[in-house]
């Protein structure tokens, strides 16, 4: 493998993908919200990274406003929530938190192999991360699936959001700076629309547990 | 490979080496023990025993009379012999202060792993065996703390053996001193948070369990312990620090291999103590930080902790593999 | 000239939307302006087809970035209508309506033609991104629509329909940059134009297989789950039914074939670099599972919006089968697609007109239709056939070009077990029919039709479906040939 930027690329994805696993390992959503801004952070960090060995400017602007927007705006909002509808008892998870972690784990492993003809294909020297990236993609698909509470799964969206950036970038050093915007502003509001559900949720079932809401089954 | 002196390549050199490295070990045990202590006293505004304070309750337990329940077999008069050997034995494999050593053909990766095991298998059976009910429940406790905690020792070094080309450990600390930029990498660094965490839960540390403490509702080591005296305890108290220092060992030269002597001079091996004390140093001092920062985990959380350490070791391998 | 028809097609959905938000409270000249509108956009869907028809491809924009061709033509005209068709039915427009207030009509108002701009700018651009964002930004103005009468149903709807809705279109984000995934490294340009479907498609036999492989998987999963495709089909009967009767048949009339839409442009990318034996192959397993699922879950529905909503289950399962049997498939898939759009969404306003009266979503709670209701009952019975593939609709006709498609395939035990399945579907269906038309309404429940001019454009409906059943206008044709020629071997 060559050279300090893929050294410093996988480094910057191994970051992103450890702090997503927290979310299945951590139970208090504080803990959840402090892990997913700071896997912003590693992501607007790798993006800028790349975007120093390439030389393209529109990196640092894409990976600035993931800062601000991930790093920073969301998880505010993301703690108000919390406080809001947080008082609750921790809810426990569909599946419990070891065989989470080793599902976890086996979910990297998956995504090893489902991004094997990627790796061998790309020339690029970020190649590495991808697997990353995908195992980070897995990782919290199955975190909306297997989460109880509301918010978690908002959040478990929202990493899933930073797994595809990631992969973007890695993969192909990103997509045109306008189209990213567009991106980022649907993403935005895609979470603005979840963040109302969520108190609309907690107003009429008086809890953001999600298993509540088993009425409309068949 | 090692060039210098032709000691080292006989077979008699370099067990006289290992025995030597053994002996140090040995000897620097106990006082990493008390090194912990003093600073975790210090950190939480006491004074604090002496860092040499364990050699003196060694010396202490060994002139003390050995009481020993009238249930006991002679499981439990043996248990301490066997977990004081198998421990020392260890020190004979792991890379302290120089590599490579003959002695890797001994043993490897694999061969420390189990003679960890057996080490804490006989310690749970002797908990077992004066049918006490502390020592039950001790065992009972250890186990599932070993369950989880020895596939990810194996699997972390076994990350490190993927890129190193070998389970020989004295290798593998070679090609990381030969290779600096690969002990950055991913592999190694998650392998190493791996280990951090299975060494502070095979030791007896916080946050797996105190080893200060002596509450029913929180001991694991200590409770299998509960029952012995005199020159056992002894032995078991000396392998036990002596496990902490291999652990700490493993951390220190395996992860970042400078220091070791690759040529068996003097003045190599002199300059190998005195890192590896550093190291030691180090080391003591973070896990005293470490355990005065956090609380004990309840029981049933413990698992969960390792299933987050061996996801790192899993991790750990499959950078390794990509990165070959 | 072009720029004038696109306009003409967007802008009049974002000016409703515009005097929507601006007029407060909500009068109801905002939704009749609406209304307006929306016939006057379907007219400039209607002139884009025409062009196409005649054999030119419109283009706008810098870089292409929209463009109508034949996939698009129909498409445009099939949003737009339905989007008329809603917009006429819209809850301002009724007097001294109970059931809904001006607060919730305003909210109708601005969500559902913002909803429908973004359905259209979906299937009129060029630009893979692009439709990505528009197709995003319908799951987010749907969704806010859905609640429109806060009751825990509608909020768990809503709530598993945002949220799935939203993962899968991120599944299809992943596939969408593991598709241009080999350009950089070979171009490593980094202008929009990219992006762009007829790029895309011309360097589509020189990309890796494999990888386009892995993003068609991930673009059928994503683009799926929008699509109500099993097993990503959980929030769809939720949805469908708690929502608004407008939106309902918006939502499955035409967002159903929007996400369609997208899939059959990847399926064009992926035919041409890896072969169509893949990308046939995966759509026939997720086509075959929907109607699978939806033909036994039809048979023990109690209420009759989830009724329709597991219909168009079945219907979008079986478009994706058929896309996925050759080039005579594509062309009964895309026949089925509009007769489709029309009668769900006829059916879901008749449905939201039979709620009204009878005031229970229960079918247990509707019978005596053709005695309370004659005309909403009689077009409802007319549409319920149709849906259920009889002669003389429609949907018969695109049916049975399905089945043709697939015994010209070689396939012709799949297409056995399709029938089965449909006929599990029919008779559940009509049983259901039945009980609903026949017998005595309950109590309390007026006799006699009211507000006869929301029936003028169902009965429009009802005929073009009766048009589409005697035989495939020639325009119709010449743009479902346009189709596949686009939709590739």
């Amino acid at each position: 493998m060559d050279g300090t930027f893929a050294k410093l690329a996988v480094i910057g994805s191994s970051a992103v993908l450890i702090l997503g696993l927290v979310l299945l390992w951590r139970r208090r959503s504080n803990a959840h919200i402090a892990a997913f801004s700071a896997q912003s952070v590693a992501l607007a960090a790798t993006i800028a990274l790349v975007g120093h060995f390439t030389g393209d400017g529109q990196l640092y602007t894409v990976a600035a406003i993931l800062l601000l927007l991930k790093g920073v705006a969301i998880p505010v909002l993301l703690r108000r929530m919390e406080r809001q509808f947080g008082a609750q008892r921790e809810l426990e998870p569909y599946v419990n938190t070891a065989t989470s972690l080793l599902l976890g784990g086996l979910l990297v492993l998956l995504a090893y192999v489902v991004t094997r003809p990627l790796v061998t294909l790309s020339q690029l020297p970020t190649r590495a991360g991808m697997p990353l990236a995908m195992g980070l993609i897995f990782v919290s698909l199955f975190v909306i699936i297997s989460r109880k509470k509301a918010l978690t799964q908002v959040i478990g969206f929202l990493v899933l959001e930073n797994g595809i950036a990631l992969l973007a970038v890695l993969g192909t050093y990103g997509i045109p700076l306008i189209l990213e915007l567009g991106v980022f502003l649907d993403a935005l509001m895609g979470f603005l629309v979840m963040q109302i559900f969520v108190y609309q949720i907690h107003e009429t079932f008086e809890s953001i547990d999600v298993d509540q809401l088993k009425g409309l089954r068949k | 490979m090692t060039t210098g002196t032709p000691l080292s390549g006989t077979l008699l050199g370099g067990s006289l080496l290992g025995l030597a490295q053994a002996g140090l070990a040995l000897a620097l045990a106990p006082g990493v023990v008390g090194l912990i202590r003093w600073l975790k006293a210090r950190l939480q505004n006491r004074l604090g025993a002496p860092w040499w304070q364990p050699y003196l309750d060694l010396r202490k337990l060994f002139s003390k009379e050995v009481i020993v329940s009238p249930n006991a077999s002679w499981l439990f008069r043996a248990a301490p012999f066997v977990i004081f050997a198998s421990t020392a034995a260890i020190a004979f494999l792991v890379p302290m202060l120089a590599v490579p050593s003959p002695l890797d053909t001994v043993g490897d990766l694999i061969v420390v792993v189990y003679l960890l095991l057996l080490g804490t298998f006989f310690l749970a059976l002797a908990g077992l065996d004066p049918g006490s009910a502390f020592g039950g429940m001790g065992a009972s406790r250890e186990m599932t703390v070993a369950a989880l905690a020895e596939p990810t020792i194996a699997l972390a070094v076994f990350a490190l053996a993927l890129s190193a080309g070998s389970t020989n450990l004295g290798q593998i600390a070679a090609r990381t001193m030969a290779d600096p930029a690969a002990a950055l990498g991913p592999g190694h660094v998650l392998a190493f948070g791996a280990l951090f965490i299975v060494a502070l839960a095979e030791t007896g540390r916080l946050p797996v369990d105190n080893p200060s403490t002596h509450l029913e509702l929180t001991m694991i080591h200590e409770a299998m312990v509960l029952e012995y005296s005199g020159r056992y305890l002894a032995l078991i108290e000396w392998a036990a620090a002596l496990k902490l220092l291999l652990f700490f060992a493993l951390l220190g030269n395996l992860f970042v291999p400078w220091g070791l002597a690759t040529r068996v001079t003097p003045a190599a091996l002199a300059l190998a103590v005195a890192v590896l004390s550093a190291k030691l140093v180090v080391l003591a001092a973070a896990v005293a930080l470490f355990e005065t920062r956090i609380a004990k985990l309840r029981l049933f959380r413990v698992p969960e902790l390792l299933s987050v350490s061996f996801v790192l070791a899993l991790l750990a391998i499959t950078s390794s593999f990509l990165w070959r | 000239m072009n720029g004038g028809l696109f306009a003409a097609l967007l802008l009049p959905s974002l000016g409703s939307a515009a005097v929507a938000l601006a007029v407060r409270p909500h009068r109801r000249w905002g939704s009749v302006l609406g209304g307006v509108f929306s016939v006057g956009a379907l007219a400039a869907a209607l002139g884009l087809a025409a062009h196409v028809v005649g054999g030119a491809t419109p283009v706008w924009g810098p870089g292409e970035l929209l463009r109508a061709d034949a996939l698009s033509a129909l498409l445009a005209v099939c949003v737009a209508g339905v989007a008329a068709l809603a917009a006429l039915s819209a809850p301002g427009l009724d007097r001294g309506r109970e059931s809904y207030d001006q607060r919730q009509a305003r909210l109708f108002a601005i969500f559902s033609n913002l909803f429908a701009f973004t359905m259209l700018v979906a299937v009129t651009a060029n630009n893979v991104a692009v439709m990505w964002i528009a197709i995003e930004a319908t799951t987010i103005t749907s969704a806010m629509l859905i609640p429109l009468r806060v009751s825990k149903a509608s909020v768990e709807a809503s709530w598993k329909y945002i949220l799935i809705g939203s993962v899968g279109i991120a599944l299809a984000f992943v596939g969408t940059v593991l598709g241009y995934f080999d350009f950089v490294s070979r171009v490593g340009s980094h202008e929009s134009t990219i992006l762009n479907w007829t790029v895309l498609r011309a360097a589509a036999p020189a990309m890796h297989p494999q990888v386009v492989q892995l993003a068609f998987v991930f673009v059928a999963i994503g683009y799926g789950t929008k699509a109500g495709l099993a097993p990503m089909h959980t929030w769809l009967p939720d949805a469908h039914s708690e929502a608004p009767p407008p939106l309902s048949a918006m939502m499955s009339g035409v967002l159903l074939a929007v996400a369609l839409y997208a899939i059959v442009r990847w399926k064009a990318v992926a035919n041409a670099a890896v072969g169509s034996t893949f990308p046939d192959g995966l759509l026939i397993a997720l086509g075959t599972l929907s109607i699978a699922v939806a033909a036994l879950s039809l048979v023990i529905q109690r209420q009759y919006k989830r009724l329709l909503a597991y219909s168009s289950i079945e219907h979008t399962g079986l478009i994706c089968l058929s896309l996925g049997l050759g080039p005579l498939g594509v062309f009964a898939a895309m026949l089925h697609l509009v007769n489709h759009s029309i009668a769900k969404s006829m059916m879901f306003l008749l449905s939201g007109r039979i709620l009204d009266r009878y005031r229970a979503a229960e079918l247990a709670g509707v019978s005596g239709l053709l005695t309370a209701m004659p005309a909403t009952g009689a077009c409802f019975a007319a549409g319920m056939l149709a849906l259920v593939g009889l002669p003389p609709f429609g949907l018969f006709l695109s049916k049975f070009a399905v089945v043709r498609a697939g015994f010209a395939a070689g396939r012709p035990w799949l297409m056995g077990t399709v029938l089965g399945l449909l006929a599990i579907a029919f008779v559940a269906l009509i049983t259901q029919l039945n009980r609903m038309l026949y017998g005595s309404p309950p109590e309390g429940v007026a006799i006699g039709e009211r507000r006869r001019l929301g029936l003028v454009p169902l009965g429009m409906c009802l005929g073009a479906l009766l048009v589409l059943g005697l035989a495939v206008p020639r325009p119709v044709q010449v743009l479902l040939d346009g189709i596949v020629e686009i939709a590739g071997r």
